[in-house]
């Protein structure tokens, strides 16, 4: 047995993983960067090369800019939103730990996180309707006229940004949760001894320890708030009936332009955008976190 | 990765091997289950036939007509898979290339992609021959490439004019507008507003928003009745045709209803939806209305009336995409579906015109008289359809998202130049498409 | 959820703070599930009831209708049943491929493994729907469209899972324990079998229910591999049952509710393991 080289487990354990890997991720991202220098229609035989023009077209495409914008405004509305709640409603939760209701916070703040996401939308878009749903219902009490929340361009973004803060809270406020049980019970007595406040402890204690919880979390936030898509599929799905306003959101332009309008290799040079996008913010929040953990 | 420390967890116990043993014997069972179940699932049948359609209303049509085909084939099995239009289409999209479509597909102007790369086969003589004898040429167009007919034609959308006649009644108006002037006129007089002067019935409930490229085909509708086109073909290549004097009446029309005139807002209920509710006096729209009110409003007084000039004709054809011992069976089921008999039950049932010649209507007629605009056209109608080219639905769905911001955009209304202005860029993005996908007719 | 570091006797010290903190968090957690409350009143409403303004929250005269006709309508056990397949086999999946990268990563040392590892942290960063379409057309290439391999195609391995197990490994089994075991003249399979697998339970339990909600909604990856009505998951089964011609509502909302109870009901389970299996593999500085 100890004639076995020692490299001969691991390897042989991690080539039917590594295996996975070239065929399912790195061989499709590899493709999608070399399709979007291509014109393909999916069905045709000519694939001719065009070099950067898809990406020059791109630049002046009003629906993908519009798609951009759109997309951008609902993942910083989403991180905004979700860092600062998530964190709150995580240090208020820490606190009660060990008491049977906070077993009811936990399950109630993470349950939307879990909900399948067409079930979760279609109650929104009942919540929002401008003729029936209760939020009109509700701002109505306080005298204020009945929005149309799904039709106006504005307020759907707005739509749009709730619905997710909604479903991405409850997975902060966990990780935020597992990294407050991490902070030492000795570093807050220290603090109230030198006369900090609760809020002053957890201030000057708890959160410069959780900057690294805080970066996964919104690095996690950010990438999954730029693929939204079923969210704006589902609040504005074009019933025949009575349609609303679409979001036009990054991957809807997307999964439009591959498989209504043909047109694979543009969208996958718009698959290229996103991920320039999504790496950049993440090396942003790596710096921004890292810079001021040292500081 | 250094964001994520060391700390020794709670949780590294080994478990007891009696524990151990229970945890293999759970995941076996639901091994078990996950196997099982696709099984019991799906059970083994020979002949399945499967229907893939963009229509959920036709699907007791196709039901209908698989019952009846069980008198020659005992055995057969018929799923109907009607989904929403649009994901209908991606799945043909999908699915066609790699041979997995259905066995009967519906396609509209799309087929002729389809055709182009040579993915439909052709059908047997007999059922070309039935083309021929049955169906007027001009409405078998979409189904042909280079002179060889691949489809069966089965209905057909087609616009007309849906009124409210006890909202019209309550204004004094006893017949439907006439001319593209008189809809607004009677939008005016139709509207209910509430005391701070917001409409809550609309005179005319437009297609505003939603719906994509259906924004833009609403706006043909009327864009043709003032006289004008979308696009223009010449010499088999196209051109945006609507940066012109009846381009800038139709996108006036809209900015008086909505902006000048306020006879409807974008917020309201608009469409099918606000019409069977009593929420707008009129609007325009395919034949299915008369069987979803139906449905939902049996007691809606309403009525019908052909638009002035012409109205967007969208004929939905029959397909059998795979070659195979099964495509004679699927053959016999379009063949089906188009006898007289199986086409009056869709009219009177699903309100859906169909496209065979010599069909006697008076019966039908007789029940639901709203039809009458529908298979009663005047003689000098005009049917057009969107062009059978690859980018139309992409030059639609650009043009809409234009048109929706048009709309509403107060600065518009009242304003020719600005008017003109739009659509000129409107139509050089529609010319630009065209020219990259090379059919762009010069000017 | 009880925890020894942080005894409860600290909060009853400042009890008025305590209650008004329980009225927040009381508040903020019906907030959370007013949405899905809405949702389940409206399954079991009648037609003139879900037109009626203002809407209300209990339903005057529940009716079971709804659920019945979609259970008639919508082969809805159907799909459920397939994303159950679907995401348990996806799950067990993600759990064995992170179990053994995460392990082998963490614990031997190859000159090139710590590239390995920041290739697959790398591929974590990009966003699935950005190579989805070349996913697609090998998909389709293979004939696998309306298939479960096709569909778990996209859902087999998990770079977090592979990252969480790592970080567990090198923090909390210490190498002297596998030595030890090595020099009783153990195999390396059975050490990972017998010593290290049992070792990780906590953890790979938590990523066993992120995995699964993970499949579970999954959407655009379904939504094109299954153009099938037999093969369609929950979500896109739900997504196009509501697209369909006009809307209806009241069976909208119980194919919806009925949709929830798996996943609330698999939440509920399995809360407790997942906050703790997180917990223990030290996220933290």
């Amino acid at each position: 047995m100890r004639s076995k080289p020692k490299w001969l487990f691991p390897v042989l354990a991690l080539l039917p993983v590594l295996g996975l890997y070239a065929c399912l991720r790195i061989y499709p991202i590899a493709e999608t960067l070399r399709l979007s220098l291509f014109k393909w229609n999916i069905i045709s035989r000519r694939k001719p090369f065009v070099g950067l023009d898809n990406f020059v077209e791109l630049m002046s495409d009003p629906l993908f800019l519009e798609a951009i914008f759109n997309t951008t405004i609902v993942a910083f509305g989403v991180l905004v939103i979700t860092i600062p709640v998530g964190l709150a409603l995580a240090a208020l939760i820490n606190g009660r730990q060990g008491l049977r209701r906070s077993g009811f916070y936990e399950t109630s703040i993470f349950l939307p996180h879990v909900v399948s996401l067409v079930p979760a939308a279609m109650a929104w878009k009942w919540i929002f309707d401008a003729r029936l749903g209760p939020l009109n219902a509700l701002i109505g009490w306080f005298g204020i006229p009945a929005q149309a929340w799904l039709f106006d361009p504005a307020l759907s973004l707005v739509c749009l940004i709730v619905l997710c803060s909604w479903q991405s809270i409850g997975y902060a406020v966990l990780i935020f949760l597992v990294g407050l049980k991490n902070v030492p019970e000795a570093l807050y007595e220290a603090a109230r001894l030198d006369g900090a406040s609760a809020l002053q402890a957890f201030r000057y204690v708890a959160i410069p320890l959780l900057r690294p919880v805080m970066l996964y979390v919104s690095v996690i936030t950010l990438i999954s708030s730029y693929n939204i898509y079923a969210q704006a599929f589902v609040l504005a799905s074009d019933v025949q009936g009575a349609p609303g306003h679409l979001v036009r959101v990054l991957v809807l332009d997307m999964l439009e332009n591959s498989f209504r309008n043909y047109r694979v290799g543009y969208a996958a040079a718009e698959a290229v955008v996103l991920l320039v996008i999504v790496l950049v913010l993440t090396g942003a929040q790596f710096r921004l976190f890292r810079d001021r953990s040292r500081a | 990765m250094d964001f994520i420390a060391t700390s020794v967890g709670t949780f590294g116990y080994p478990t007891s091997p009696g524990k151990k043993r229970h945890a293999w014997l759970s995941a076996a069972g639901l091994l078990a289950v996950a196997v099982a179940l696709p099984m019991l699932a799906s059970p083994a049948s020979a002949e399945k036939l499967t229907i893939w359609s963009g229509w959920p209303d036709l699907v007791p049509f196709y039901k209908r007509v698989g019952d009846q085909l069980k008198a020659k084939y005992p055995d057969l099995d018929i799923s109907v898979e009607a989904i929403a239009l649009r994901e209908h289409e991606k799945r043909l999209a999908l699915s066609l290339p790699s041979g997995a479509a259905g066995d009967v597909i519906e396609m509209e102007v799309e087929a002729a992609r389809y055709l182009e790369a040579g993915l439909i086969p052709e059908p047997p003589a007999s059922i070309v021959e039935f083309v021929k004898a049955n169906y007027d040429m001009t409405r078998v167009k979409t189904a042909t490439y280079e002179g060889k007919i691949y489809g069966v034609p089965l209905f057909q959308g087609q616009g007309a004019l849906f009124y409210n006649t006890d909202t019209f009644a309550k204004a004094g108006l006893n017949s439907p507008p006439k001319t593209m002037a008189d809809y607004t006129a009677y939008a005016q007089k139709l509207v209910q507003r509430d005391t701070s002067g917001a409409p809550t019935v609309s005179g005319w409930s437009l297609r505003l928003s939603g719906g994509g490229s259906g924004i833009a085909e609403k706006y043909w509708t009327i864009l043709y009745n003032f006289g004008g086109t979308l696009l223009e073909e010449k010499g088999g290549k196209w051109r945006a045709a609507y940066a012109n004097e009846a381009g800038r009446n139709a996108l006036k029309q809209y900015l008086d209803n909505v902006v000048t005139y306020r006879t409807v807002s974008p917020e309201m209920k608009a469409d099918a939806e606000a019409f069977e509710l009593g929420q707008t006096a009129m609007f325009i729209r395919e034949s299915w209305v008369i069987g979803d009110i139906a449905k939902k409003a049996p007691n809606l007084k309403y009525a019908t009336a052909p638009l002035p000039k012409g109205t967007l004709m969208v004929p939905v054809d029959l397909y059998v995409p795979n070659k195979g011992p099964k495509s004679q069976i699927a053959w016999d089921f379009v063949q089906k579906a188009n006898e007289p008999e199986n086409l009056l039950w869709l009219l009177e049932n699903t309100a859906w015109v169909p496209n065979r010649k010599g069909l006697d209507y008076s019966a039908v007629l007789g029940k639901i008289p709203q039809l009458g605009a529908f298979v009663n056209t005047p003689a000098d109608h005009v049917f057009f359809t969107v062009p059978a080219i690859s980018p139309a639905s992409e030059i639609l769905t650009r043009l809409a998202a234009r048109l929706e911001k048009a709309f509403t955009d107060k600065s518009l209304a009242g304003n020719d130049a600005g008017i003109d202005a739009f659509l000129k860029s409107a139509a050089e993005e529609s010319d630009k498409i065209l020219a990259r996908e090379d059919l762009l007719a010069k000017p | 959820m009880s925890d020894p570091d942080h005894p409860s006797s600290d909060v009853d010290r400042n009890a008025p703070a305590g209650l008004a903190i329980d009225v927040v968090l009381f508040a903020v957690g019906l907030m959370m599930l007013l949405p899905l409350v809405f949702l389940i009143s409206n399954a079991f409403k009648t037609p003139p009831e879900l037109l009626a303004w203002p809407p209300t929250i209990i339903p005057d005269r529940p009716t079971l209708e709804n659920i019945l006709g979609v259970l008639h309508e919508t082969p809805l056990l159907h799909w459920i049943g397939n994303t159950l397949i679907f995401a348990g086999i996806s799950t067990a999946s993600v759990v064995t491929t992170s179990a053994i990268a995460g392990y082998v990563l963490g614990k031997f040392d190859l000159p090139w493994f710590p590239a390995v590892f920041g290739i697959i942290i790398a591929t974590s960063v990009v966003p699935f729907e950005v190579y989805m379409i070349p996913l697609y057309l090998n998909v389709q290439a293979a004939g696998m469209l309306n298939t479960l391999p096709g569909l778990l195609v996209g859902y087999l391995v998990m770079s977090f899972g592979i990252f969480l197990v790592r970080q567990y490994v090198t923090t909390s089994i210490p190498d002297e324990l596998l030595e030890a075991a090595r020099v009783d003249g153990a195999g390396e399979g059975w050490i990972f079998l017998r010593i290290v697998l049992p070792l990780m339970r906590g953890p790979l339990g938590a990523l066993a229910v992120l995995a699964f909600f993970q499949a579970w909604t999954a959407f655009a990856w379904p939504l094109v591999v299954t153009t099938n009505k037999d093969t369609y998951t929950l979500e896109v089964g739900l997504a196009l049952f509501q697209t369909g011609f006009t809307v209806d509502i009241g069976h909208l909302s119980a194919a919806a509710a009925l949709a929830l109870v798996p996943s609330a009901l698999f939440f509920s389970l399995m809360r407790r393991n997942f906050v703790r299996g997180v917990a223990g593999t030290g996220l933290k500085e």
